[in-house]
């Protein structure tokens, strides 16, 4: 009983964790060659050996920074990108844990990472980290509005909150064919939580990488692997919410979430090399002006569609 | 887990919190002192909700309630606390004596 | 998880570990020297509960708990750098008055309530099998309890106008601290602000009423 609800569940989600990291790590840099930056070495081995590399280089220390808020920060978010992946159905059987609230779920881990993030900038007590963190907040507190309700919006065709059900709901008809607005805005949030290619307020260049920018050595080797993952996370729940996860022809289910969460990614990451980084007050503009209303747009679609179904 | 143990650990969190709510002379710390009475109060809803209510779902409406008002005290301490700050600059229950004499 | 009394040993461990967390995160809350600690002390007081309840089966106002709060502790650790010396924690800090008797009613506050969980007698309905908690909640909000659920709605809304009027910077008669400003220390000077002497001055000042 141990070994099936409590073993066999971790080690998938962990297995998920660090291929996916690895894969995300991978695509990137076949995404920069592809766009003309210069290609340090192997593709398939550089993310391994910039590992090894942090491993191995000294932990930097600020003046009086808050040591156990600094070094939990980039473990925490690991964590809930793990939780993210734990939520998400491989079939309609094969998922880790099945919470019949798991959409809320994913919900709250989107508002948790803000902390964590904020978190990370504030307790290395240095200037820019600081303004890092600020300028996620700032980000998080727009995205999670957005977030809420496309995520509602997928949640009333299926009438209830776990995202097996809603899965199982898109078998006529995927969400993203169904709510034309959802996936758009939804991989806006992704790229918000993940602070990835425009919306990279929080650890920018023009930070000097703003919350990690104090960060070296093994702790910034888990902040690097937690963000990749999230992104990883990001693309599974992506693939449940709207592109009908294990739904599919031919192939198993699995198989079929596999294939769907690597496009998302590179969907994901093929957008943060190409698109410039918005500054912050703009797309703070941006979310609450634009992308706001519009997913309150989405969400009325959605209800409007549910009732005509 | 009984329905004893769920409420001692509810009035645990409601005895700190009015210590805090009490003790406290900045106008944040002190309202974090009320969320966490509150936080005791949800506890010892849903624990009764789960024990002795049955199962009746008005027991959980009850907490949403809870975190209704909850969002309210906060949402309405600050904007008292930018009020003050702005008209007084004081950010302690101390600096507040207009209405004392 | 519909059968909360037979629960398993796992259960009860993970409701000891999780009751520490929630009251020693809480206690921390009044006694950590940085007010964005003490913030996200109160956001880990509030997950332990969250998790508590899910233990209960109450799935939704669990997890609930997280997103609400996680909002709130971030706003509020904002707040305290706004408003706040020190929210760094980087001095010792202790801003309390009446103590003893804060602590003294905190102690009565849980040996009161305490007493009532021990030694009153509460029914025993436990859960029924079966019962779906999320979709009963649902129904109750948007069925019998619609006035209730749809009222708090409506104070929410309220809240929100009447705490845009009371921080915004100006209403219809000029700003908002119109009139309240201490005069300044110079004609047409800043004003005098709040520090040590002006609190002493304004002590003295009432005295002379006297």
């Amino acid at each position: 009983m141990i070994v099936d609800q409590l073993i066999l569940p971790l080690l998938m989600v962990l297995v998920t964790l660090s291929v996916g990291a690895y894969i995300v790590a991978v695509l990137d840099r076949l995404m920069a060659g592809a766009f003309g930056a210069p290609r340090g070495g192997n593709v398939w081995l550089a993310p391994l050996t910039r590992g090894a590399w942090l491993l191995t280089q000294h932990a930097n220390a600020t003046e009086a920074p808050d040591w156990r808020a600094w070094r939990l920060a980039p473990a925490l978010y690991l964590a809930l990108a793990a939780i993210g992946l734990a939520v998400m159905p491989w079939s309609a059987s094969l998922v880790a844990t099945d919470l019949v609230t798991s959409v809320v779920l994913w919900g709250s881990v989107e508002a948790l990472a803000t902390v964590v993030i904020f978190l990370h900038g504030w307790s290395a007590n240095a200037l820019l980290t600081l303004i890092g963190g600020y300028r996620y907040v700032a980000l998080g507190l727009s995205y999670i509005l957005i977030s809420m309700f496309v995520l509602i919006g997928v949640a009333l065709p299926a009438e209830s909150l776990q995202f097996t059900q809603v899965v199982a709901s898109q078998e006529g008809l995927w969400n993203v064919l169904r709510q034309p607005l959802g996936l758009p805005l939804f991989l806006i949030v992704g790229l918000g939580m993940t602070f990835w290619g425009p919306l990279d307020l929080a650890d920018s260049t023009d930070l000097a990488g703003g919350t990690a920018s104090e960060v070296s050595g093994p702790p910034r080797l888990v902040w690097d692997i937690a963000r990749a993952a999230m992104l990883v996370a990001f693309s599974g729940v992506a693939t449940t919410a709207f592109l009908g996860g294990w739904l599919g022809p031919w192939l198993p289910g699995p198989l079929w979430v596999i294939v769907k969460m690597l496009a998302v990614l590179s969907v994901l990451l093929l957008l943060g090399r190409w698109l410039p980084r918005l500054a912050p007050e703009r797309c703070v503009t941006l979310m609450w002006v634009v992308l706001l209303p519009l997913s309150f747009l989405a969400l009325v679609w959605a209800g409007a569609v549910a009732l005509w179904e | 887990m009984t329905l004893a143990t769920l409420l001692l650990l509810a009035a645990a969190l409601i005895g700190i919190g009015l210590y805090g709510a009490l003790s406290q002379q900045s106008f944040v710390m002190l309202m974090m002192g009320l969320e966490l009475m509150l936080n005791g109060v949800m506890l010892a809803a849903v624990a009764f909700w789960a024990y002795s209510g049955a199962g009746a779902p008005a027991g959980q409406l009850l907490t949403i309630i809870v975190m209704a008002v909850m969002a309210i005290e906060m949402t309405m301490g600050f904007a008292l606390v930018v009020a003050v700050f702005r008209g007084k600059q004081a950010d302690t229950t101390e600096s507040l004596s207009g209405l004392k004499h | 998880m519909t059968e909360s009394m037979n629960h398993g040993i796992g259960v009860d461990i993970a409701f000891v570990l999780l009751a520490a967390l929630a009251v020693i995160s809480g206690w921390r809350v009044f006694r950590t020297d940085s007010m964005v600690r003490a913030s996200f002390f109160l956001l880990v007081s509030f997950i332990a509960v969250g998790a508590i309840m899910i233990l209960l089966a109450a799935e939704y106002l669990g997890v609930a708990m997280f997103f609400m709060m996680a909002v709130e502790m971030t706003v509020m650790a904002l707040f305290m750098v706004m408003f706040m010396m020190n929210p760094a924690g980087l001095n010792p800090m202790n801003m309390v008055h009446q103590e003893r008797i804060a602590i003294g009613a905190g102690i009565a506050g849980f040996v009161v309530l305490g007493a009532m969980a021990l030694f009153a007698a509460f029914p025993e309905r436990p859960l029924p099998t079966g019962l779906d908690p999320v979709r009963s909640l649902g129904l109750e909000m948007l069925g019998d309890s619609m006035l209730i659920f749809e009222s708090a709605g409506i104070v929410l809304l309220a809240t929100m106008i009447g705490v845009v009027v009371l921080s915004s910077h100006r209403g219809r008669y000029g700003a908002a601290a119109e009139g309240s400003m201490p005069p300044g220390l110079a004609p047409g000077g800043d004003p005098a602000g709040k520090s040590e002497e002006d609190e002493e001055a304004g002590g003295g000042h009432e005295h002379h009423h006297h």
